[in-house]
C-alpha cells in the first residue's frame, strides 16, 4: 500500500523532485522506486540521413497532403512522421529503400514536367493528378506499378507513424484516456 | 545422476498436460523447455507505443515470418536468426514459434473448438485420406474435462460437426448487425454460434497447467535446455533419455528416464525425431514407416475475406445495440450430400464494430479523414479458415547444412496449397459477399487470397497416428509403434486438419495420453 502512495508520487512529480519531497533518507534505501523516464524523441530533434534533401522536401509536401492536421489531431508532419520514416527507411531491406526513393524521384519529376517546379511546392489541387493512383480500389496483392505500389505504403506509414507519435497521443489523450496506445512491453531476456 | 520416470520436452500445451496428469499422478517427471521461464511480473513494463524504438514498427526484417508479432511483444518470438529453417524457394512457409515456458499458449487467441467424427472418421465420409485411429467418442470424455479446466465460454448447438462442450454458457444479446448476419445465414440453412474461447487472464499452461504440477512435488522444471535428440538403448530398442544442449552456455548434457513424452509442438517435435538417429532408425527416430515429417497439413486462412460496412451506423450512429460482438459459422459444406466442386469444408469467423482500416479506401488528406471518421465503428468482416488435406508431398525433412545456434540441424518445410483449398476460398468468398449483401452490408473489400502456409499457426501432422505402424508412427494412444516407451502427445500426432482450432484437441490427446501412460505403468506393461 505504502509503495503503491509513493510511485504516484513520483509520476505525479518530476522524477527529481519527487524523492526529495516524499521519502526520507531512511524510506529512500529501502524503496527501489520506479524512476520516470522519457524517449529521446521528446526531447531532441531526430537528425534526418537517408533521403536526400529534395526527396526529403518532396515526402514533407506528400506527407502534408496525405495526412494534413485535423480539428483534433496532429498532421503527419507535427507527429514527426516524416523524420521518423527516413530513420526507419535506413535500416529497411534495399527493395523497399529504392521503391521510397524512386517513388519520391517520380514525384518529383512529374511535378517539374507538368509545374516546372519540385513536388515540395505543390499545393494539394496541383498535386492531385500525380496522387490519382491512390484512388484507385484496393486490391489485395500491391499493385504491378511501382508508383502506385509506393503511394499506397507511403499513405499507410504515413498514417500509422502519425497515430503512433507522441502528439498524436497527447491529443488523443484529451479526448480519452484509452486511446493514448499504451501496451505491455515485454523487456529482452538473457 | 538418477533416472527420471518420464521426461517431457517442451511446456506448452501439449508438455503443460502431460506434466499436469503425469506429475499429480504419482509419475517422477522431468520437463525440458527450450526457452526461459518468464517472470510475468518482472518482464513487463506498461509503455506508450512512441516510446518504442520503432514506434510500434517493429525493427525492419526481424520477423519476416511472424506477421502476428508487434513491437511491444517482439522478444517474446523465437529469434528467426538463432532458428532458422528453410522452404523451396517461392513457396514460403511461416513458422510461427515462442520459446518459452507456457510456449504459444503465452499468446494464443483461445477459440476452443472440438473436433467431430466428420475429422476422426474422413475417409469413411468421403474417401479421402486417412481415418484418425479414434473416434469423437474415445475423446470426448477428455474434452469434457479440458474445457472446464479452461474455462471455455460458448454455446451448444447440438450440431453433429460441433460437437457440444462443457461450457460455461455465453447468453450475451448479438447486435442487431450480428443478429442480421445470423438471420441471412438462417434463410440457407447456414448455421451460426457464438466464439468459444478458454477465458480468464490468461489461459496458459503456464497458470492453468504448471503450477499444479509443480505443487505435487513430482515435476521439475528446467528451463533453457533445448534437446538436440532423444537417445536409444541399443540393447533394449528403447528411448533411454535425451541429449540436450543449455541455451545460454552452450554446454552439454544428457539425461535418463524410463519414458519419453514429446511434447516439443509439431514441427520441433518431428525434428528431434528426424535428428535422433541410430543404426537401428537410420532416417529418425520410430520411422520405420517412413511416414516421419510427410502429410503436413494446416488451416488454411483467408483473412478478411469481406470487409463490409453496416450503413445504419455511419455518421456515429452504431452504439452498442447495433454493432459489436461476432460469432462463429461453423464448416457447413459436404455435410449429408457432396456440394460443390471440392471435399471438406470451411469455417468463418466474423465480428462487428471495428473502423475499417484506411488501406480499403481509395482516398487520402481531408477526405480520407472524413469518411474514416463517418465509417467510426462500422465494419463487419469474415476471416475464412479451411481444411488443408492431408498429402505426402507436404512433408518436412533435416537440411543437410543449415543448423540453429546451438548446432542443431535445421528444418526444410514444403508445404502448397492445392486446387481444392483454392476451390473452398473461392467459394467461401462468393458465399461471404452474398450473405453480406443479404443482410443489407455493404462490402468494402473482398478476395481470396489465402496466407502462406503456417501463418494460421495452426501446423499439424507430420508424426501421425494410425492403427498401420507401416503408415503411421503412433498408434491410438500417441505411443511410438516402433518405441513402446516413447509418445508424441502434440499436433504432429494429427491425421487430419478440420477447421476447427486445434489446441482443444491437443490438450485432450495429451491428457489421454497421459493417463494411458499412468494406467500402462500401474500395470507394469511400462
Ligand atoms: C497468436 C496465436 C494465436 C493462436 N490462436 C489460437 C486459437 O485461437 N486457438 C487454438 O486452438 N490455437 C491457437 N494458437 C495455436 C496454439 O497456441 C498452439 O496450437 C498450441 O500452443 C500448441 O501447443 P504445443 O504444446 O504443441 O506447442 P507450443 O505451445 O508451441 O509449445 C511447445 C514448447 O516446446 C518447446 N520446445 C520446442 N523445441 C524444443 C526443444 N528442442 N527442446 C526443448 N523444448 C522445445 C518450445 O519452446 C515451446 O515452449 C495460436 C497461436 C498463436 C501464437
Amino acid at each position: 500500500m505504502r509503495r503503491r502512495r509513493v510511485l504516484q508520487a513520483i509520476t505525479a512529480f518530476p522524477a527529481f523532485r519527487a524523492p526529495a519531497q516524499y521519502l526520507s533518507p531512511g524510506q529512500a534505501a529501502e524503496e527501489t522506486p520506479k524512476l520516470r523516464e522519457t524517449a529521446p524523441d521528446g526531447v531532441a530533434q531526430p537528425k534526418t540521413r537517408f533521403l536526400r534533401p529534395d526527396q526529403l522536401a518532396a515526402f514533407r509536401n506528400l506527407a502534408e497532403i496525405l495526412v494534413p492536421k485535423g480539428p483534433d489531431r496532429p498532421s503527419a508532419v507535427e507527429a514527426g512522421a516524416v523524420e521518423f520514416l527516413d530513420f526507419l527507411l535506413s535500416q529497411s531491406s534495399p527493395e523497399r529503400q529504392a521503391l521510397f526513393k524512386n517513388g519520391l524521384d517520380v514525384l518529383n519529376n512529374q511535378s517539374q514536367k507538368r509545374f516546372g517546379k519540385p513536388f515540395a511546392q505543390l499545393t494539394s489541387a496541383e498535386a492531385k493528378p500525380l496522387l490519382e493512383p491512390l484512388t484507385r480500389p484496393w486490391t489485395y496483392h500491391p499493385p504491378q506499378d511501382p508508383q502506385e505500389r509506393f503511394l499506397r505504403e507511403a499513405k499507410e506509414d504515413l498514417l500509422l507513424a502519425t497515430a503512433n507519435s507522441k502528439p498524436f497521443a497527447d491529443a488523443m489523450s484529451k479526448r480519452s484516456r484509452a486511446a493514448a496506445g499504451l501496451g505491455a512491453y515485454w523487456l529482452p531476456f538473457d | 545422476m538418477k533416472t527420471y520416470d518420464v521426461l517431457i520436452i517442451g511446456s506448452g500445451a501439449a508438455g503443460g498436460m502431460a506434466a499436469w496428469v503425469l506429475a499429480r499422478g504419482g509419475a517422477d517427471c522431468l520437463l525440458l523447455e527450450a526457452g526461459p521461464l518468464f517472470d510475468y511480473e518482472k518482464q513487463r513494463v506498461m509503455k506508450a507505443v512512441y516510446e518504442l524504438p520503432y514506434r510500434g514498427f517493429n525493427r525492419p526484417g526481424r520477423f519476416p515470418h511472424i506477421t502476428q508479432a508487434s513491437e511491444f511483444d517482439a522478444n517474446l518470438w523465437a529469434d528467426e536468426k538463432q532458428n532458422p529453417y528453410s522452404y523451396p524457394p517461392g513457396d514460403p512457409f511461416y513458422w510461427v514459434r515462442i520459446r518459452a515456458v507456457g510456449g504459444k499458449t503465452l499468446r494464443w487467441g483461445r477459440a476452443s473448438w472440438r473436433l467431430s467424427d466428420y475429422e476422426f472418421k474422413g475417409k469413411d465420409h468421403d474417401g479421402y485420406g486417412e481415418n484418425w485411429p479414434i473416434s469423437l467418442a474415445d475423446l470426448a470424455p477428455y474434452y469434457d474435462r479440458v474445457e472446464p479446466m479452461f474455462r471455455v465460454s460458448g454455446r451448444n448447438e447440438g450440431l453433429p460437426q460441433l460437437p457440444d462442450g462443457k461450457l460455461i454458457v455465453d447468453e450475451s444479446r448479438d447486435s442487431l448487425s450480428v443478429q442480421r448476419f445470423i438471420a441471412a445465414c438462417k434463410k440457407r440453412n447456414i448455421p451460426t454460434t457464438k466464439p468459444r474461447r478458454a477465458t480468464g487472464t490468461l489461459a496458459s499452461s503456464y497458470n492453468l497447467l504448471l503450477p499444479e504440477a509443480l505443487e505435487s512435488g513430482n515435476l521439475t522444471i528446467t528451463p533453457n535446455a533445448v534437446v538436440r535428440e532423444i537417445t536409444l538403448d541399443p540393447k533394449t530398442g528403447l528411448a533411454n533419455g535425451a541429449a540436450f544442449v543449455d541455451r545460454r552456455s552452450k554446454r552439454e548434457y544428457q539425461v535418463s528416464a524410463k519414458i519419453v513424452v514429446l511434447a516439443a509442438s509439431t514441427l520441433e517435435s518431428t525434428r528431434i525425431l528426424l535428428n535422433s538417429k541410430s543404426p537401428r532408425f537410420p532416417t529418425g527416430l520410430a520411422n520405420s514407416s517412413g511416414v516421419l515429417g510427410h502429410f503436413l497439413v494446416d488451416q488454411f486462412y483467408v483473412k478478411n475475406t469481406v470487409v463490409a460496412v453496416v450503413p445504419e451506423a455511419r455518421g456515429g450512429r452504431g452504439g452498442r445495440t447495433l454493432m459489436g460482438g461476432g460469432g462463429y459459422v461453423p464448416r457447413f459444406r459436404n455435410l449429408d450430400r457432396k456440394e460443390k466442386d471440392y471435399i471438406r469444408g470451411w469455417a468463418w469467423d466474423f465480428g462487428s464494430g471495428f473502423t475499417p482500416p484506411a488501406k480499403y479506401l481509395p482516398l487520402y488528406g481531408e477526405e480520407l479523414q472524413k469518411q474514416l471518421a463517418d465509417l467510426a465503428g462500422t465494419g463487419f468482416a469474415l476471416t475464412t479458415m479451411g481444411e488443408a488435406l492431408a498429402r505426402k508431398e507436404n512433408h518436412v525433412r533435416i537440411h543437410p547444412t543449415l543448423k540453429d545456434e546451438w548446432g542443431i540441424p535445421c528444418l526444410h518445410i514444403t508445404q502448397k496449397y492445392g486446387d481444392n483449398e483454392f476451390r473452398m476460398a473461392q467459394d467461401a468468398m462468393e458465399t461471404a459477399v452474398e450473405l453480406c449483401r443479404e443482410a443489407g452490408f455493404e462490402i468494402l473489400a473482398q478476395h481470396a487470397q489465402m496466407v502462406p502456409p503456417g501463418e494460421s499457426i495452426h501446423e499439424l501432422g507430420t508424426c501421425r497416428m494410425g492403427h498401420n505402424p507401416k503408415t503411421s508412427v503412433l498408434n491410438a494412444w500417441n505411443q511410438a509403434h516402433d518405441v513402446k516407451n516413447l509418445f508424441v502427445v502434440d499436433g504432429s500426432c494429427f491425421v487430419s486438419a478440420g477447421v476447427q482450432n486445434p489446441t482443444l484437441t491437443i490438450l485432450a490427446l495429451s491428457m489421454r495420453a497421459s493417463e494411458y501412460i499412468l494406467d500402462q505403468k500401474k500395470k507394469g506393461l511400462l
